[in-house]
């Protein structure tokens, strides 16, 4: 290091640690930090967890829900058991129900359910000697539920009927048997496991990128905030009196992104440590149904082969995160040079936030418009590529040679803001009017 | 010895400074006045490299001045450039260091200037928290904590009771023994009679007025007459050279467009009158600032 850079260049590298150590100890040094963080922490683990808050507290959906049929038919209860069986996994408390079988009359099973959430039902004939039903319940039943009574009981009634039918024995065998489908897919590249996951993977990847969406909101508001401090308390010229604008500006990127990614790493301890604690409780999975049942779904994911490309798209998305977050930053400390108070860079902010928030929607829309070459498109633009790349590769709407235009785009945008932002920041920084503003950026950019 | 040749800064079709030149040499200390907008701070912004010169350049012992020799010069800027949130101490760490000094030298530097200030207990305090007068105090301390070989002062009294103008004076002065190159500006043309001893007048940019004070005051004709006695005030406006007569609490100042005028000024009130003070005077700096400023203006 003494033998090759000049003594000044090694001042100048010390004066960028200091100022990037000043910048992270203004951020972390606050109480803010602490207070904000604590509570960050808190309600991470709170919302893993809140399942288990919300049962801990109580309340009427602890009841048990009993499903009380009185079967006038003796016909019916035990394929309305049977077909309801099969699809009460789509009920979040599932476990809470039971079906029993009841020999009551219809008045004395109404004057049980005035003080809980059993529920009725009474089967009966009707004139034509079909199943009729009726469903008595104390107030409102849950919609879930609600339809799969009335699919169980439509299947109940089919069923009866076919039984009651002159249809012999063996065809009636083969209509209750589930159809036979051969699904053959001719890119041999997609197996058909994974089109039953692709969809699911393109809205749940997303999820995964939404704390990236707010970190860069984040970042950006910290960048433009810091730097129009030290603007409009006027300390930007001292500061540029000893160290250049160029080490000023690298110190507040590195200083922010190492900010963010220890804002990052604290939300994913506290994500970790609220799943330790689930699984300390013996809480189950976060399961929102058959198809968002985390755990069995990872199983299947690992026996389609999906998770094998997840071996190259988080390196790349890690990546493309990393080179976004400086171009984000770059692009932040250009526009809070130009600005003259904080005022102006939230205004400012603002098409760079809708931005990030198109790049997260257009991510969520993807597997709705399969093949959109305007989302492959916008796939390619430098800034957005980050939120959109990784999902669209992973179900398989681009190839890995798109997601290296994206790179290349990427990478020179970034240039082209080291190059000529550099020189806007220079001129920007100790500009405190608004007037003949593009004048002077063109001019700095030209000169 | 700090050069100052023939800069230009242009500001779109502004000319912010014109075809600028002077030099202050070691121990010397050098007043670059004007009125508002006059071009000072642009000049001081030039000198310090945060803004390029159109023409001209600006050197520091035959050096042009860049970042291998900022870590010398100590600057004071005419607004308050202090991170309102900081406390005094992190404040003046964050700017010390910035000029290539250790930490623990800022710290036992600080103490002795907030010592010699008399506010060594704002030292943890935020700057916000402070009065604009010892605010200000904190500024001059970032400028002169490095000890600097040039020490650009702009405006450094606004705001300042005259106890702390002197104390401010004091310190300049201890600086200058010690051979720093001092500049300063300050719209307050005592304080730059007091111990500037060049001086450059502004005007829209250009110099107006420059050259050693005593020369300056030499070579301008003006004279005051300071008399006291029964004087017939109306008589002697009429007399030849009088530009106006000033009547004080105690004393009449009389002033004249050329010393020629001071004999025959003289012959007039020895006529029966009753005299008990007659005395040339100078011009103050203010009032020959005044008359070239307002020339200028006319032009």
């Amino acid at each position: 290091m003494r033998y090759l850079f000049p003594k000044w260049v090694k001042v100048m590298i010390n004066k960028l640690k200091y100022l990037v150590k000043i910048s992270l100890r203004k951020k972390i040094k606050t109480k803010w930090f602490v207070v904000v963080n604590a509570l960050l922490i808190i309600l991470v683990i709170g919302l893993i967890n809140i399942d288990s808050i919300i049962s801990a507290f109580g309340g009427d959906f602890n009841k048990p829900t009993n499903i009380i049929i009185m079967d006038n038919t003796k016909e019916v209860f035990n394929n309305f058991k049977q077909t309801f069986n099969l699809s009460q996994d789509y009920l979040v408390d599932y476990k809470n129900i039971s079906i029993e079988q009841s020999n009551k009359t219809r008045e004395q099973l109404i004057k049980e359910i005035e003080d809980n959430k059993n529920i009725v039902i009474i089967v009966d004939f009707d004139e034509q000697n079909f199943v009729k039903a009726e469903v008595i319940s104390n107030s409102f039943i849950d919609n879930t539920l609600n339809q799969i009574i009335i699919s169980s009981l439509n299947t109940s009634k089919v069923a009866y009927a076919l039984e009651t039918s002159d249809i012999d024995p063996t065809a009636l065998a083969i209509i209750n048997k589930p159809i036979d489908i051969n699904r053959n897919i001719l890119d041999e590249s997609k197996s058909e496991q994974e089109e039953t996951y692709s969809f699911f993977m393109g809205i749940i990847f997303p999820s995964f990128i939404l704390p990236f969406f707010m970190l860069i909101i984040f970042l950006v508001q910290m960048i433009g905030g810091e730097i129009n401090e030290e603007k409009t308390t006027r300390s930007m010229e001292i500061i540029i009196s000893n160290v250049s604008p160029k080490t000023h500006f690298i110190s507040k990127i590195i200083a922010n992104n190492i900010f963010i990614f220890l804002q990052a790493s604290i939300l994913f301890v506290a994500g970790l440590t609220g799943l330790f604690i689930r699984k300390v409780m013996g809480a189950g999975s976060f399961n929102l149904g058959p198809e968002f049942d985390l755990n069995s779904m990872w199983q299947s994911l690992v026996s389609t082969g999906i998770v094998s490309r997840l071996v190259y798209v988080i390196p790349i998305t890690i990546l493309l995160m990393l080179l976004s977050f400086l171009a984000y930053s770059l692009m932040a400390g250009i526009l809070a040079s130009m600005t003259t108070s904080i005022e102006d860079f939230q205004q400012v902010q603002t098409p760079i936030i809708l931005i990030s928030v198109l790049g997260y929607y257009l991510s969520m829309l993807a597997p709705t418009f399969e093949g959109s070459i305007f989302i492959k498109l916008v796939s390619y633009v430098p800034l957005l590529s980050a939120l959109l790349s990784p999902p669209l590769l992973l179900i398989g709407q681009i190839t890995i040679i798109d997601v290296m235009i994206s790179f290349v785009l990427l990478i020179g945008v970034i240039y082209l803001m080291m190059t000529y932002g550099m020189k806007i920041y220079k001129v920007g920084i100790l500009n405190y009017s608004t007037s003949k503003i593009w004048k002077k950026i063109f001019k700095a950019v030209r000169d | 010895m700090l050069k100052v040749n023939n800069i230009t800064k242009m500001y779109g079709d502004l000319k912010a400074v014109d075809n600028l030149s002077f030099e202050v040499g070691e121990g010397e200390i050098f007043g670059l006045l004007g009125v508002n907008g006059a071009g000072k701070t642009t000049t001081f912004r030039v000198i310090m490299g945060l803004l390029e010169a159109d023409k001209g350049d600006v050197t520091l012992n035959g050096k042009k001045i860049d970042y291998t020799v900022t870590d010398k010069i100590g600057f004071l800027t005419e607004e308050r450039s202090l991170l309102l949130k900081m406390n005094v101490l992190d404040q003046m760490l964050y700017y010390g260091v910035l000029k290539g000094m250790e930490e623990s030298v800022v710290e036992s530097e600080l103490d002795k200037w907030l010592e010699r200030f008399n506010i060594k207990e704002y030292k943890y305090r935020k700057i916000k928290e402070l009065s604009k007068g010892n605010q200000q105090k904190i500024q001059f301390i970032t400028a002169i904590i490095n000890h600097p070989k040039l020490l650009i002062l702009d405006e450094p009294f606004a705001g300042l009771d005259p106890i702390n103008v002197k104390m401010f004076m004091d310190v300049i002065k201890e600086f200058k023994e010690r051979g720093s190159i001092i500049i300063f500006s300050s719209h307050h043309m005592e304080h730059v009679e007091l111990f500037c001893e060049k001086l450059v007048v502004l005007v829209k940019g250009r110099s107006v007025l420059e050259g050693k004070i005593t020369d300056i005051k030499r070579e301008y004709r003006q004279k005051n007459i300071v008399i006291n006695g029964n004087v017939d005030i109306n008589n002697l406006v009429k007399q030849n050279g009088v530009l106006e007569v000033q009547e004080n609490q105690e004393d009449i100042t009389v002033k004249l467009e050329d010393e020629k005028y001071v004999s025959g000024i003289f012959k007039y009130l020895s006529k029966g009158q009753n005299i008990t003070k007659f005395v040339v005077e100078e011009p103050s700096l203010n009032e020959i600032f005044v008359s070239k400023v307002g020339e200028s203006y006319d032009k």
